[in-house]
């Protein structure tokens, strides 16, 4: 089995779902991709970790731009003008969102998983590295910018 | 303890006893473990048909909330009564400062006490006497900004002073109008309309601060300039007047009024940002920090299923607040409804999918108001 192309669509639907419902906006599929680590970030990156029956990590890149536009949509409309600590918890909650609903949706298959806090890091120039894994990109464009997910999970030992 | 059917479990209950592996001596997962969304999901994958759930732990939170509660409503109860009593004499005697800025004191140390508490209780609504207890309620929720804000003690006093006495002028205006069932005549509410305009003549008389008269003079101002007495625009309109602006509005939505559908928590939220152009932004903020996305006392469901209802918000994390779990996946009413804090990591594939309709809310609630 190849658990790379059985993720691709749990994380596609989780998003879309979650950008159409919470951030308001549609979106599509870019070309997808697998490299190895490190990988670059954008100007606002959440990491969120996975555990259980899979490990590892889950990284949504995107613009500043478009993290205030879809944290403002997530907080139903509320004007924001800058990354400020309200926009971070929606673009954590975002991503903690996407994750959840993904591997949750691999849990009805064959994998029970949690995912732990995200962290979100601001800044240009960030690389995300993970050991020996490589990373699947999802790029996904939407009507408020890009969003880039990096995903690298493999199956637990145990 | 009680054995409950796996499709039954929630997440937060209490497990009373060790769950074993089938067929195994192997603990998978130990006696008074709060049970996490993957638990449950382990325990289904299993084929473990019941389990034990302990419902006589009281958590001690619980604990605290059931001794301070009766505190916070009687505190409350006598807010509105020292309200009413002080205002609605006013046409005939000039306020008393001093005494306002007493009852503006005493508000200001129960937001101390238990500020999301003291939320659960501005939902608590009475009918008859609106004017005094919206009054109090305004101040609370205005008291609760001004520290978003980082205002000083002396500055949330004559916060509270102005939010109490806000809506003074109705006092001028024929209780007919203001109580009537349905909708309002050209000419009635012309004089709604003017009570900004009289609540500020009478406060002139007193010994209140500008900003006190100009609350209550500009409180309907509108930032766009939509709103009334004069049609003032953006900072034309005093600061703290345009955050009783938001408050005002916010506690009428959800309050009971004669000649219209009470609103939601999250209805109310929905509708100042609608109206988004009419607010200050700033304070529009400031109100989201203190009320989240899912303001206190809304009811939400889960992505697993179940019903619960917002009891506490925690800073900074508007979409993580603190829960009780009142409905399971299948609507069932749960005996003990365990509460759940989202902000903690145990919790973290736990979410609010999404509000209740307004229909659906109003049948929960009438579920939930029966004992």
């Amino acid at each position: 089995m190849n658990l790379k192309a059985d993720l691709i669509n749990p994380f596609l639907e989780a998003a879309f779902d979650i950008l159409k419902r919470m951030g308001k906006t549609e979106a599509s599929r870019g070309q997808l991709g697998l490299v190895s680590s490190p990988v670059k970030g954008d100007e606002v990156n959440a990491a969120v970790g996975v555990t259980g029956d899979l490990l590892g990590q889950v990284v949504f890149c995107m613009s500043e731009k478009t993290a205030v536009k879809l944290a403002s949509n997530m907080l139903k409309g509320l004007p924001i003008t800058s990354l400020d600590e309200l926009a971070k918890s929606a673009i954590s909650e975002f991503s903690n969102i996407v994750t959840g609903n993904a591997v949750g949706e691999l849990g009805d298959q064959r994998y029970i998983c949690s995912v732990t806090p995200p962290t979100v890091f601001v800044g240009r120039g960030v690389t995300v590295s993970t050991k020996d894994l490589d990373f699947l990109l999802i790029p996904l464009q939407t009507e408020i910018g890009d969003i880039k997910i990096c995903i690298a999970l493999r199956e637990s030992d145990s | 303890m009680k054995k409950i059917k796996v499709s039954h479990l929630v997440p937060g209950m209490r497990l009373a006893e060790d769950i074993f592996l089938p067929n195994t001596t192997v603990t998978l997962i130990g006696a008074n473990t709060d049970l996490s969304v993957e638990m449950i999901k382990r325990i289904e994958a299993l084929g473990i048909l019941e389990v034990a759930i302990d419902e006589t732990e009281e958590n001690s939170k619980d604990e605290k909330e059931k001794k301070l509660i009766p505190i916070l409503i009687k505190n409350h109860e006598r807010a509105v009564t020292a309200v009413e009593e002080i205002i609605k004499p006013s046409s005939e005697y000039p306020l008393e400062e001093q005494v306002i800025r007493g009852l503006a004191n005493d508000l200001l140390a129960q937001v101390e006490l238990d500020s999301s508490l003291l939320l659960n209780l501005t939902h608590l609504k009475s009918y008859d006497n609106y004017l005094f207890s919206h009054s109090v309620n305004v101040a609370i929720l205005t008291i609760l900004i001004g520290e978003v804000l980082g205002y000083s003690k002396e500055e949330l006093n004559q916060l509270g002073v102005a939010a109490l006495l806000h809506d003074l002028g109705m006092l001028s205006i024929s209780p007919e109008i203001w109580q009537k069932q349905g909708s309002l005549s050209t000419a009635e509410l012309a004089e709604i309309k003017k009570h900004p305009l009289y609540g500020e003549e009478i406060l002139k008389a007193g010994d209140f601060s500008e900003e006190v008269l100009a609350v209550a003079g500009e409180h309907h101002e509108r930032c766009d300039g939509s709103g009334y007495p004069h049609g003032k625009k953006g900072k034309e309109i005093s600061f703290k007047a345009r955050i009783l602006g938001v408050t005002d509005v916010y506690d009428a939505c959800i309050s009971f009024r004669p000649h219209r559908e009470q609103m939601t928590p999250q209805q109310a939220l929905e509708q100042l940002l609608t109206e988004k152009e009419k607010y200050d932004p700033v304070v529009l903020n400031a109100f989201i920090s203190v009320m989240a996305i899912y303001p206190i006392g809304s009811l939400v469901l889960l992505n697993t299923g179940e019903v619960a209802k917002v009891i506490r918000v925690s800073k900074n994390n508007p979409f993580r607040p603190e829960l009780r779990i009142y409905f399971d996946r299948e609507g069932r009413r749960l005996v003990k409804p365990p509460r759940v804090n989202l902000a903690e990591d145990k919790y973290n594939t736990l979410y609010i999918d999404q509000t209740l309709a307004a229909e659906e809310h109003k049948k929960f609630m009438s579920m939930l108001d029966q004992d």
